[in-house]
């Protein structure tokens, strides 16, 4: 029952972001060029709550944006399914208690999905392939989003451990026993 | 609440503070256009200038030591006055503020009923734009009860906006000129030369146009608009004009930059033409 409760926060959470995104990002550029919150939101849900929520919630955000904005259904769903995937692979192979670590994985991750994203359009659209303006907007996009990792650290940290209590058993490691 | 987890964690709050500053920064410069350097200017002679003139007022009172403390009641209950004036004034200001802007858009859509008569459209407000860095799409407030359908094209006041792509019952989903994954066949209007645009990742005020005949002569400044090839656009719609021709070794190979008509940042009324 809890568990339903968390999970309706955080497609409030993602609503949120939306009109954020939307919004608030659409002027307030660097260059032009807008982060990518959905990336760092299901990555950190992966990350905490583990990769089955992440990716569900990543193909299920993704599927919104894609019926909202974009002309092909399935390619922002995928990109945010492999962000959460991501998440929970993350979690099991780096700490995340060092702002450092997560903002490698916020790199990664973005640089891996944006790929994905655009050559995924590319192959769709059989446009040409625009590499410099890519890697102009790829560039861009990570650094923004490594600030906004920054600053809004703490507030994951503190998130993620709500997310964590409610979703992952406390592990018990029983082979010290 | 926040604040507290800020404080708990290590250099938390003073690192997100000097990010957050330096973001802003980072928007703020690299917004800026070169034309619009004398905001600098501005921001400079705002700190200045104000101290100047209270250094020159002072200058001024030594100099011709006049009545200064003598009028300070009469000068109180002038002020006041004035502000109540004022006050009153700013609030019929903002009333016509209002009723402007309200015509501004009234008009703008009497000229675009006007310039297209010979199509039958239906007019829309933008009600959404694109939240990714790599597609151009925006949403209008128009949809399948309005008759409007897929492949019909939007224009607006000043040119070709797109095509729809998507409808639902209340909205639909236009794809506009400069998303990279267009391509437009266009004519130049004096000397009838077609030629094909597409829209690029770089900007969106640009599009490329390239497959120009190599008997064509290409001037910055020459109109463009569509040929009314291909069957999705209408012919005759203005595009935009050639801002600079790019000349490559191989003539067939050369291409032009064309500058929209339509300012896609401003882009807020639409009218979807109904074939």
């Amino acid at each position: 029952m809890k568990k339903i409760g968390v999970v309706a926060i955080l497609i409030l959470i993602f609503l949120i972001l939306y009109f954020f995104q939307a919004n608030f990002f659409s002027f307030f550029t660097i260059a032009g060029i807008k982060p990518n919150l959905f990336i760092i939101f299901t990555l950190i849900i992966g990350l905490y709550a583990g990769r089955t929520l992440g990716m569900t919630l990543g193909i299920i955000f993704g599927l919104i944006l894609d019926f909202v904005g974009s002309k092909y259904i399935g390619i922002t769903s995928v990109m945010l399914g492999i962000a959460g995937f991501l998440g929970g692979y993350f979690d099991k192979t780096f700490s995340k208690d060092s702002r450092i670590t997560v903002i490698l994985m916020i790199v990664g991750s973005t640089i891996l999905c944006e790929s994905i994203y655009y050559f995924w359009n590319i192959l769709k659209t059989q446009n040409e392939i625009e590499y410099l303006n890519f890697i102009k907007i790829v560039l861009i996009e990570t650094i923004y989003n490594i600030l906004l990792t920054i600053i809004i650290y703490p507030l994951i940290q503190k998130f993620g451990y709500r997310l964590e209590e409610n979703f992952k058993e406390k592990k018990v490691l029983t082979k010290y026993f | 609440m926040i604040l507290n987890m800020y404080k708990n964690s290590k250099t938390g709050m003073v690192g997100g503070i000097i990010t957050l500053i330096l973001l802003i920064i980072l928007v703020i410069i690299s917004n800026i256009q070169v034309d619009k350097m004398n905001s600098i200017e501005n921001i400079f002679s705002a700190i200045i200038n104000p101290i100047q003139n209270g250094i020159t007022y002072l200058k001024n009172k030594i100099a011709g030591n006049d009545s200064f403390f003598t009028q300070v009641n009469e000068l109180k209950a002038e002020n006041e006055e004035l502000l109540q004036k004022n006050s009153e004034l700013e609030q019929s200001l903002r009333e016509l503020e209002i009723i402007k802007a309200e015509n501004a858009t009234l008009k703008e859509y009497v000229d675009l009923k006007d310039k297209y008569q010979e199509y039958e459209t239906v007019p829309a407000y933008v009600i959404n734009k694109d939240i990714g860095n790599y597609t151009n799409t925006v949403i209008i407030n128009a949809g399948k009860n309005d008759g409007i359908d897929v492949d019909m094209t939007v224009i607006s006041e000043k040119g070709l906006v797109g095509q729809i792509v998507s409808v639902t019952d209340t909205t639909a989903k236009v794809q506009t000129l400069v998303d990279s994954g267009t391509a437009v066949s266009a004519t130049i209007k004096t000397t009838g030369d077609n030629m094909l645009l597409r829209g690029t990742l770089n900007d969106n005020t640009t599009l490329i146009a390239s497959y120009i005949p190599t008997s064509a002569t290409l001037l910055a400044g020459d109109t463009i608009e569509t040929s009314g090839l291909g069957g999705i656009y209408p012919k005759g719609i203005l595009i935009g004009t050639i801002k600079e021709v790019v000349n490559t070794q191989n003539i067939t190979d050369r291409y032009a930059k064309v500058e929209t008509a339509v300012d896609f940042n401003k882009l807020n009324t639409v009218l979807v033409i109904k074939n």
